[in-house]
């Protein structure tokens, strides 16, 4: 029993975007320098041909994961209800969605797959005897606004009840006694402060460059966490919106919520956007905007058994720059695995 | 996300007689499926050229209206693939520098959404084509080159 690291290869999209790493890159990386072995992947990044691969990429895949002794966790998919464009897909559709990529999943060695955010009960029923049969679990991401305890007053995104979404899955895991339906939670529902590239993109577009300087400056000042507050006393109706909203943070669950559903819980999203060196600490780094920390005590706490696959999506705010600019995903990852070892104990 | 780096670079020119044409990656963490792919807001030197105008190319077949590719519901546009999107400008462009507008109009969602309904029976227009959660938001304007 233990917390084991992995890294979602969404982490590295940038650099699949300019052709630079493919997943046998992705795969070496983590075996040379994150010392880590646990795979998440986009289908529809990952895999050519998607969703009907070819039998050379399957056996390549399972090559890739053996020569770096690696194990696949997540395969992630999506729901787009658009996408057959004369009618919105109906919860039929998704379940048969839902079996495709669970037979993707299976045919690549994955233990479950990530399915869309508030996945409704009825559809994960639907393609339980596929799950059941192909010993491939469907665990649904918990990300930023649903809860972990409910909420009815949360609406109107991802599915009919998100507020509700996480105890209408347990009342059908109790109900069924299943153990192939679950959670992915996304660190993010835990956020305890905003997003330093979210704050740093906010500054380089504001108009008022003073104010903007004038900011920069207080955020040397104020804990970060405090930030957007304290621009709101000290500079009100002087930012837009959406300006604004770049210095406020949300959460919507506590790290002890997460006690209730562990049994369920089949892997983490161990999201990050910035990870920057502790003061006075060289070589050590942390998320300012995340509580990996508390999070990892609760796991610990609770004997928990599974992986925390770094999800690192801090390029996109810096995209508008030019290719000098960018961030560098790979620097990036290898400092959100190094508090993942210091926090786990390893 | 990744607006800049849409069209790949040195891929604008001429399509003989017929207009022009570049190549597009997805603009976006993942590919999608085909048909998710509404089509273009196309932009040169301020003269826009509209759905009917454009025909793009991918997966080994013949350029395809974007009626066409509305169809392509169990075919993917991998995101490691460029795809060619050809518009119709009979004579071309006159050689030398051109300021293009570009926005891709996906429908890529995450779940249910409130305007489902609405976008299927009306579907917006590429650069009408927003959302909270779509990748692209405004038009992004490229210098480019006939050469």
């Amino acid at each position: 029993m233990a917390i084991k690291r992995g890294v979602s290869f969404y982490s590295y999209q940038q650099e699949q975007f300019f052709g630079r790493m493919d997943y046998h890159d992705m795969a070496k990386e983590m075996h040379d320098n994150l010392k880590c072995d646990g795979v998440e992947i986009i289908s529809e990044a990952t895999v050519p041909g998607y969703p009907f691969p070819s039998k050379e990429f399957l056996a390549d895949w399972a090559n890739t994961m053996a020569r770096y002794d690696l194990k696949p966790v997540a395969l992630d998919g999506f729901l787009d209800p658009l996408r057959f464009r004369d009618h919105v897909m109906n919860h039929r559709e998704a379940a048969e969605l839902l079996k495709l990529e669970l037979k993707l999943a299976h045919d690549m060695g994955f233990t479950h797959v990530r399915a869309m955010t508030g996945l409704p009960a009825d559809v994960a029923e639907r393609a339980l005897d596929t799950a059941e049969k192909l010993n491939v679990a469907i665990a649904w991401e918990i990300h930023l606004p649903i809860p972990i305890k409910p909420n009815p007053a949360i609406k109107g995104l991802f599915c009919e009840s998100p507020g509700t979404a996480v105890q209408d899955t347990v009342d059908f895991i109790k109900k069924t006694g299943t153990t192939k339906v679950g959670f992915i939670p996304d660190m993010g529902i835990f956020n305890k402060a905003p997003y330093i590239d979210g704050i740093e993109r906010t500054l380089r577009h504001m108009e008022d460059k003073g104010l903007a300087e004038d900011i920069r400056a207080l955020w040397k000042e104020v804990p970060l966490s405090e930030l957007g507050t304290e621009i709101d006393k000290r500079y009100p109706g002087k930012l837009t919106q959406a300006e604004a909203g770049a210095f406020h943070w949300k959460k919507c669950a506590d790290p002890e919520d997460l006690v209730e559903i562990l049994p369920y819980v089949f892997s983490f999203h161990g999201k990050c956007h910035d990870m920057v060196e502790i003061p006075g600490k060289p070589g050590q780094y942390e998320e300012p905007a995340e509580d990996f920390e508390k999070v990892i005590q609760v796991l610990k706490d609770h004997n928990w058994d599974g992986y925390i696959c770094t999800e690192f999506e801090g390029q996109r705010a810096w995209q508008d720059m030019g290719r000098e600019n960018l961030v560098d995903e790979v620097e990036q990852v290898r400092r959100n695995h190094e508090m993942m070892r210091r926090l786990i104990g390893e | 996300m990744f607006d800049k780096y849409m069209v790949k670079e040195g891929s604008f020119q001429n399509n003989g007689q017929d207009g022009f044409k570049f190549q597009v990656h997805v603009g976006d963490y993942r590919g999608c499926f085909l048909s998710l792919v509404r089509g273009y807001y196309v932009e040169v030197d301020g003269v826009e050229y509209p759905l009917e105008k454009q025909k793009f190319e991918i997966n080994g077949k013949p350029p395809r209206t974007f009626d066409e590719i509305a169809k392509a519901v169990w075919e993917h546009w991998d995101f490691d693939d460029y795809a060619t999107l050809y518009i119709d400008c009979p004579g071309g462009l006159s050689k030398g520098p051109h300021r293009l507008g570009l926005m891709q109009g996906a429908m890529v969602q995450y779940g249910w959404q409130p305007h489902d309904q609405e976008w299927i029976e009306n579907t917006p227009l590429p650069k009408d084509l927003v959302g909270e959660q779509t990748k692209q938001k405004e038009v992004y304007y490229f210098d480019v080159e006939i050469k």
